[in-house]
């Protein structure tokens, strides 16, 4: 019975998935199995004998290189009469490599004195290639994570702490993670009204999973900027509510979007206004001025009514031009396009600024008209009238003199950019916002009709036409045009 | 001047500016207030010119311009519009056969003038 105990252990131990080798207390090996033999691709008679140091540096049982820690693990096992276990590289017949976790034990007689050494290696390659991979795959999760920049992700407990700041976070608040890890939410949201909905907002979200709003954000240093937020329910391994996630997005362009296509919609519908009151005060006025000019025409007439009709008809005239400028304003583009080269249009337009009361203190003009502009399909009248608009309001922006710079350029192969930017007063926020807007103007004279109209000129070329300005420091207009390409 | 002139406007007072203007350089005048009277009146007398606004209600003045140049080609059909400056409705109405057109917009005398213009040229193709 026992000999068939002996026989089954050595069958298990020939027969085993483990590199298994076994060495006298003198390192000879004294016997090694199935998967050993062919592993290193030599025949066990050959091992069998053999100091087991030797075998290791012939067969290159360990890292090369590294065969001293193979060593001092044996040297180790056998001194301290302890088992130590480390990983190393094999090198099979084949020449191919293997991960292999080594099992170093000592064996040890009854009275604890070592006999010999067993060695129990088991192939981990596979094990190791996975969890590269699996490193892998956080790396690149994280690399995903830290690229996205419009989002910002972060995770709140039931106790309101911050307890996840990730993705754009750090990038859309300004606050850095370590000033917010483990913090109460609210000092991200101290001066914007989250913290004033959060309570109705984790509320919706325990109810019904998740919530949406458009609010605003403000960052660190004070700048606030418009987001969609979602928050939904937080839950952890063991499917329990753990908290909260909060997802924003910076939707600023998506707004400065809207709210251009909101000032185009809003442009059409006075538009459409100022037309239809322009040809309604059009026929009364044609009459009235027909018949002063008959009046006018006929003869004897008295000095005093001949001078009260002229100053009728010179009013007469001031409404018609109005009345033009309205019409001016809705006007379509005629179809006689031509290609036309912007630097000459501007350049054409410049001997007209002595004609406007212009500020008498000094202008300086710098032109950096570009080289070889690609040419634009437009009408050079009505081109020409943008421009003396555009640079009229930069002298009058400057009465007490300043610069004037007037720029051409070519971008990204599809658009010419005209900037006339100028060194004056300035223009306020609440100016900016209406200031494609007809009848709006800040200047006593102005009808506010200009700029709405250069607008539409813009527009009607396919171009577009936008502008920054610091009150105090200037004011810069950016027109694009897209240009014939060849 | 001395032509035969038919006016059609669909505002009184213009009727009667234009009237008197043309009866003043020595046309003689007739005036429709719709595009449908405009064209019977032309089916039944010859006119030398008409003077038509573009905007009536009704029959617009394109449809009535068409109807005349179909019924009399001779007839010297001149616009009249409210508007500074229309692309479509003016290379229509040019499609349609028209000799010109006067803006409400104009002085009278630059009016006078155009239409002068427009008739002459106009007349002289015809014959």
């Amino acid at each position: 019975m026992s000999l068939n105990v002996d026989k089954a252990i050595h069958n298990i131990v020939d027969e085993a998935n483990s590199l298994i080798f076994c060495c006298d207390h003198t390192g000879k090996i004294i016997m090694c199995n199935k998967k050993f033999e062919e592993t290193i691709g030599i025949p066990r008679d050959s091992i069998v004998g053999e100091d087991c140091l030797k075998v290791m540096y012939r067969s290159l049982l360990t890292t090369p290189g590294k065969e001293h820690l193979f060593k001092a693990m044996v040297d180790d096992a056998a001194r301290y009469k302890r088992p130590n276990n480390f990983e190393g590289i094999l090198t099979d017949g084949k020449g191919e490599q293997h991960i292999i976790c080594w099992g170093v034990s000592p064996i040890l007689t009854g009275e604890k004195q070592l006999e010999g050494i067993l060695f129990l290696g088991n192939d981990i390659t596979l094990i190791k290639e996975r969890e590269a991979s699996f490193r892998n795959i956080d790396e690149t999760l994280k690399n995903i994570f830290l690229s996205i920049k419009e989002y910002a992700l972060y995770v709140m407990n039931l106790d309101g702490n911050i307890i996840y700041y990730g993705m754009g976070s750090e990038n859309m608040f300004g606050w850095q993670r370590n000033e917010v890890i483990f913090k109460h939410i609210n000092s991200l949201h101290a001066y914007d009204d989250i913290a004033y909905k959060l309570p109705f907002i984790l509320e919706q979200v325990r109810s019904r999973g998740r919530y949406e709003l458009d609010s605003y954000f403000i960052k660190k240093g004070g700048e606030s900027f418009p987001v969609s937020l979602t928050v939904t329910r937080f839950i952890d391994a063991n499917g329990n509510m753990a908290g909260y996630i909060f997802m924003a997005k910076d939707i600023t362009e998506k707004r400065k979007l809207e709210y251009q296509i909101f000032q185009s919609e809003k442009l059409a519908a006075v538009g459409q206004l100022v037309s239809g009151i322009a040809h309604e005060i059009n026929n009364p006025l044609f009459v009235i001025s027909g018949r002063t000019d008959m009046m006018l025409s006929a003869k004897p007439l008295g000095k005093k009514l001949k001078e009260n009709l002229k100053i009728i008809n010179a009013q007469i005239n001031q409404i018609r031009k109005l009345v033009d400028s309205f019409l001016c304003f809705t006007r379509k583009i005629p179809p006689n396009t031509e290609p036309l080269d912007l630097n000459k249009v501007i350049k054409n337009v410049l001997p007209f600024l002595s004609y406007h009361k212009l500020p008498a203190k000094e202008i300086k003009v710098k032109k950096l008209l570009a080289k070889g502009l690609p040419k634009i399909k437009g009408d050079s009248h009505q081109l020409q009238e943008v421009f003396l608009n555009l640079l009229i309001n930069a002298y009058q922006a400057m009465p007490e003199g300043g610069v004037l710079t007037i720029k051409t350029d070519s971008i990204s192969d599809d658009w010419v950019l005209v900037e006339i930017s100028d060194t004056g007063c300035g223009i306020t926020p609440e100016g900016l916002k209406n200031i494609f807007m007809p009848f709006f103007s800040t200047k006593k004279e102005g009808t506010g009709l200009g700029l709405s109209i250069c607008y539409n000129i813009i527009k009607n070329h396919n171009g577009s036409i936008t502008v920054e300005s610091q009150v105090g420091k200037g004011t810069v207009f950016t027109l694009k045009f897209p240009f014939i390409k060849k | 001047m001395n032509y035969k002139i038919l006016v059609v406007d669909d505002e009184a007072p213009v009727r009667e500016l234009f009237n008197d203007l043309f009866k003043k350089e020595g046309c003689s005048v007739k005036t429709a207030s719709t595009g449908e009277e405009s064209v019977e009146m032309v089916a039944k007398e010859d006119f030398e010119v008409v003077l038509m606004d573009i905007k009536l209600t009704g029959m617009s003045g394109l449809e009535a311009l068409k109807q005349i140049k179909e019924l009399k080609p001779a007839t010297v059909v001149i616009m009249i519009t409210g508007f500074g400056y229309d692309e479509d409705l003016i290379l229509k109405s040019k499609e349609y056969g028209c000799a010109g057109y006067i803006g409400k917009n104009m002085s009278i005398s630059q009016m006078i003038t155009s239409f002068k213009l427009f008739a002459q040229t106009a007349r002289a193709k015809v014959k």
